[in-house]
């Protein structure tokens, strides 16, 4: 070859390389944001990350509801081998058939991108395909978190139900605040703890930015996952809820409806709170079945009301020790106070015993005596006596009439008449109507949570504490801890603590040897009283107990509400103080006492409210 | 006797060595790296077939340096035969893959005879042009050249592979160049290509370029015929070009030989424009530096059609950046010239055309394939020598490169000859 022809040759070479090499420096160097942009473009997505909801726990540290996982099977036909189609088949445990249904309907969703065609199988079945997932390529598998109750306590007022988040709510939510926090899918607590505490049991997502491949898929991290924004601000629960005591009330409560409130009386801790007949919370995780929904909405029972804060009746005899503290506090018993007697006759005179009867014959009565033997008369002179407005200036004072300042919402203020209401009425039943609130009856209403935060005052001596569920917050993964909610500050009532002495005297003496003397705890003095609520119609009456223990500290105050059971020392009075026994002793010995409270407590039964209820 | 391979050519075989492991590099990082649970089962494998392929060569180039070179004189018409006849096999028993009816297969054992062809075809010129040259009636082997090289050309355009025929094309012009064929008649059939891809731009500026040939060849040969022919041939050149895109190619052909220049626009961009687009994405993403190795978003993602065959570049431009993708136009720009100065230091004639057409095959794929993958020229599909997966072009250019290595090797032994 010459040697011009070997320059020219050359020449091409260089040439075109040069040509090349200038263009790959524009495109790489030059140009480099431009393209790299539609690179970004391409194939950055911003994934959302989701805490996993927070778990909740009792005051014990025993776990009460967590996350368990729910194994689906996914397939991407693209990528799938219908050879494999009996493999896949066999570790389901389904026919042939099913799977090329399955695999025809994914196709049609999005034949590369993997679709949920086999949810909720056994870790048996998952465990086995990813074993085999080397034969089984377009299989995948996915693990969603379902709501778990791992305590035969089943708490569903407390503790409350999860549902998918509703097109409306989510309009809502997104015009309100930040619409990344929820989406079609997601889940949001409906009642109880988990709608309370929804913004803390759920935290606030975080983002993973993803290089998405061409199908849609995720491939890497960008930046090694360096601008990844972690979840943040998701908190577990944990509750002064007392999950052995809480499943023991529930299991005396068979056949029963009704509820129980159970307080700390130096705090205003919620130690158990039940309301029956309840519903497995279980039957919530995913979409509820609408047989299921149906049935618990259309039940004359309401098992989804929750009668703990709820429910209004009357408290019968448990308003005597109210009723004993506006009479001295206000002075209707005159100078000499406890010691002022009332005669009982067996009825109050007005109505000629017609109207206003009492249990018995008391003769002379103070207002100790009064309590303990539950005498109407006493109560119905004092109320006679009594001015509607600092009725309803007291009822209010320990809380009724108004709504707690409790940390989970649906309950209601309850119903103290007032003397607007007395205006309503004609004068000549004025009297009548203000002597049936002595002694808790007549048109009136007030709800276990009440009753159990007034036997609380009475417990420590006139403190009024917040209710409350929630002890702290804790983030599972910072161990930082805060206290929710920021409560109210506990209220002192103005109450005299001789007229207080007197009263809880009085309850002392119910529990020894009053109403409530078969109730008693076995070692343990306590005070008591015990209620029958009157029922409307031709309902058996409702069956109510407050009480607090031991007797000089108390830790616990509790307050029963058993509907349509007879009274009070029927049914709600063993209930209260089983509760308590087991809460202070741990356990419960085996004695006669124990057995004659088991006995009742179990075989009260609820009158049923319809007949065609089988 | 003195070790054979005492005359090798070492550097050769050492950047035939670094393109090959470039390549292998980037195809592990398009089917082995997070996008591998995303492919088809037939694609995951690419690397291992590769690395297969890369041994095959590597004994091809043993055995072939083991041949005197004389045989291969002796050989090349029956060579060529040979190709002629596996083209027509393939056009009649061969298996269509990706559109062309090109694949052979001996058992389970596949190639692609339009690659092989063009060890033939070289075979074949260089011998036909190197007995011819002793007639000293260089005009007449052009045409015979021309012959040799567009009957294989033309079963290839039969198989419905374009592309690969237009390299057969433009070896014709390398090969006048290396053979005696006068330059004026070299230059002239050059015109005919480089006004046409300026014509596809813009046929005004084609026109400003056509009266730019002809003034070249008036003053290199101060001939008015020359220059005449010259301005004719460009004039020509537009002229068909022009005729052609407006109205003889249907929208959808000339969509795809005009969008090169503009993928961006919206017309082109989700179809015809989508690879160039997708590969520039790629590139610029890239930078200087890359994104690493198995780290590229695009490779990874799978954002470029045929990213570890035709498109490979833009995978080593993404992962390697500048860097990596200017160190293979390096190596490349070192291997040609490094083939042409052994064809000017092998004093045999045909052992030097055989360097130089490797040179020359080497170069138009180096030039149509980056084209392509940088945005220069329509997206034609064939392969960059030694880097992209496939093994019937890694085979192909490995025995073209041993010719050549072989040739050199035993320059001594011509001169007995």
């Amino acid at each position: 070859m010459n040697k011009t022809r070997y320059i020219l040759l050359n020449c091409a070479v260089t040439c075109v390389i040069s040509i090349l090499g200038l263009q790959l420096f524009r495109l790489q160097v030059v140009e480099q944001k431009d393209h790299s942009e539609i690179a970004h473009g391409n194939a950055l997505r911003n994934i959302r990350v989701l805490p996993a909801r927070g778990s909740i726990y009792d005051r014990n540290g025993v776990l009460l509801v967590h996350n368990v996982p729910e194994y689906t099977i996914t397939l991407t036909p693209k990528f799938f081998n219908e050879e494999r189609i009996p493999l896949l088949a066999k570790h389901l445990g389904v026919a042939d058939s099913i799977i090329n249904q399955s695999l025809e309907e994914a196709r049609k969703y999005n034949p590369y991108r993997p679709s949920s065609s086999f949810s909720n199988v056994s870790f048996e079945q998952y465990s086995r395909i990813i074993e085999d997932s080397h034969l089984l390529p377009g299989v995948g598998t996915e693990i969603k978190q379902q709501r778990h109750y791992p305590t035969n306590a089943r708490s569903s007022h407390a503790l409350g139900y999860v549902g998918e988040i509703n097109k409306q709510e989510l309009n809502e939510i997104s015009s309100e605040s930040d619409s990344a926090l929820y989406r079609q899918g997601d889940i949001l607590g409906r009642t109880g703890i988990e709608r309370g505490y929804e913004p803390w049991l759920r935290g606030v997502p975080g983002m993973a930015r993803k290089w998405v491949n061409v199908y849609g898929l995720e491939v890497m991290a960008y930046a090694q996952g360096q601008a990844d924004q972690k979840p943040r601000e998701y908190y577990d629960i944990h509750l002064s809820l007392d999950s052995q005591i809480q499943e023991f009330a529930e299991s005396l409560f068979v056949n029963k409806r009704g509820a129980v409130v159970a307080l700390d009386p130096n705090n205003g801790e919620i130690i158990a709170l039940v309301s029956k007949p309840d519903y497995p919370l279980e039957i919530f995780n995913g979409a509820i079945e609408d047989e299921n929904w149906q049935s618990l909405i259309s039940h004359s029972e309401q098992p989804l009301y929750n009668r703990a804060t709820m429910n209004l009746m009357p408290p019968g005899s448990t308003w005597k020790p109210f009723m004993a503290l506006l009479g001295l506090s206000e002075g209707l018993l005159g100078k000499e106070g406890g010691n002022t007697t009332i005669f009982c006759p067996g009825y109050h005179p007005i109505g000629r015993g017609r109207f206003f009867r009492c249990l018995a014959s008391h003769g002379e009565m103070n207002v100790v005596e009064a309590i303990q033997s539950s005498c109407n008369t006493f109560f119905f002179e004092l109320a006679r006596r009594m001015d509607i407005s600092s009725f309803k200036k007291y009822a209010n004072l320990f809380g009724f009439g108004i709504e707690a300042p409790i940390d989970i919402g649906e309950q209601t203020p309850g119903l103290i008449p007032d003397s607007a209401y007395f205006g309503r009425i004609r004068s000549y039943e004025v009297e009548a109507a203000k002597m049936n609130l002595g002694v808790g009856q007549g048109d009136m209403g007030v709800t276990p949570l009440q009753l159990a935060r007034y036997a609380s005052a009475l417990a420590n001596g006139g403190v009024l504490h917040p209710p409350h569920l929630v002890k702290y917050l804790v983030n599972p993964e910072t161990n930082e801890q805060i206290v929710i909610p920021d409560l109210p500050e506990p209220v002192k009532l103005e109450i005299d603590s001789t007229y207080m002495n007197l009263v809880r005297k009085g309850m002392r003496l119910v529990m020894e040897e009053g109403t409530g003397v078969m109730a008693q705890i076995p070692d343990i003095p306590s005070a008591g009283k015990t209620g029958t609520a009157q029922a409307p119609g031709n309902f058996e009456d409702h069956s109510v107990f407050i009480m607090f223990a031991p007797f000089d500290s108390p830790k616990i105050a509790i307050a029963v509400q058993c509907e349509n059971t007879g009274d009070g020392s029927q049914c709600a009075a063993p209930i209260a103080s089983l509760l308590a026994e087991k809460f202070l002793k741990g356990e419960i010995p085996p004695s006669w006492r124990t057995s004659v409270r088991m006995d009742r407590a179990l075989s009260t039964k609820s009158q049923t409210l319809a007949l065609t209820d089988q | 006797m003195r070790s054979w391979y005492r005359n090798l050519d070492f550097p050769t075989l050492l950047i035939w060595l670094s393109l090959c492991v470039c390549g292998l590099v980037a195809i592990y990082s398009s089917t082995h790296g997070e996008a591998q649970e995303f492919l088809l089962n037939t694609v995951q494998n690419s690397f291992q077939r590769q690395l297969m392929w890369l041994g095959i060569s590597a004994c091809a180039l043993v055995v072939i340096l083991m041949i005197p070179m004389h045989w291969f004189i002796r050989l090349a018409p029956l060579a060529y035969l040979a190709t002629i006849g596996l083209l027509i096999i393939a056009l009649i028993a061969g298996r269509e893959v990706g559109g062309a009816r090109s694949w052979v297969y001996l058992g389970p054992f596949g190639f692609q005879s339009s690659e092989l062809a063009k060890v033939g075809s070289l075979l074949m010129s260089a011998f036909v042009l190197t007995s011819r040259m002793k007639a000293n009636n260089t005009s007449n082997s052009a045409l015979i050249v021309s012959g040799i090289l567009g009957l294989p050309a033309l079963l290839i355009i039969l198989q419905n592979d374009l592309g690969t025929a237009l390299v057969f094309a433009g070896f014709i012009p390398i090969l006048w160049l290396c053979s005696g064929v006068p330059l004026r008649i070299v230059g002239l059939i050059i015109i005919f290509p480089v006004i046409g891809y300026i014509a596809i731009l813009s046929w005004q500026l084609a026109l400003g370029f056509t009266a730019v040939a002809g003034l070249t060849a008036w003053f290199a040969t101060r001939e008015l015929k020359w220059a005449t022919a010259a301005a004719l041939v460009g004039a020509i050149t537009v002229g068909t070009a022009s005729f052609a895109l407006q109205s003889v190619l249907q929208p959808h052909h000339v969509a795809r030989i005009v969008s090169f220049s503009n993928p961006e626009a919206d017309e082109y961009r989700a179809g015809v424009g989508f690879h160039l687009v997708q590969s520039k994405a790629a590139l610029g993403s890239g930078g200087w530096l890359g994104q690493g190795f198995l780290q590229g978003s695009q490779t990874q993602g799978r954002y470029i059609p045929e990213q570890s065959t035709d498109f490979v570049f833009s995978v080593i431009g993404e992962e390697w950046g500048f860097v990596g993708g200017g160190l293979i136009l390096l190596l490349f720009t070192i291997l040609m010239l490094r083939l042409t100065w052994l064809a000017k230091r092998i004093d045999h004639p045909f052992g030097s055309l055989l360097a130089a057409g490797a040179a020359g095959i080497f170069l138009i794929h180096v030039c149509v394939n980056l084209g392509m993958v940088l945005g220069l020229l329509p997206v034609i599909g064939i392969p960059l020598p030694f880097l992209s997966y496939g093994g019937s072009a890694l085979l192909t250019n490995t025995v073209l490169l041993s010719l050549a290595l072989g040739a050199y090797m035993r320059r001594a032994d011509f001169v007995l000859y």
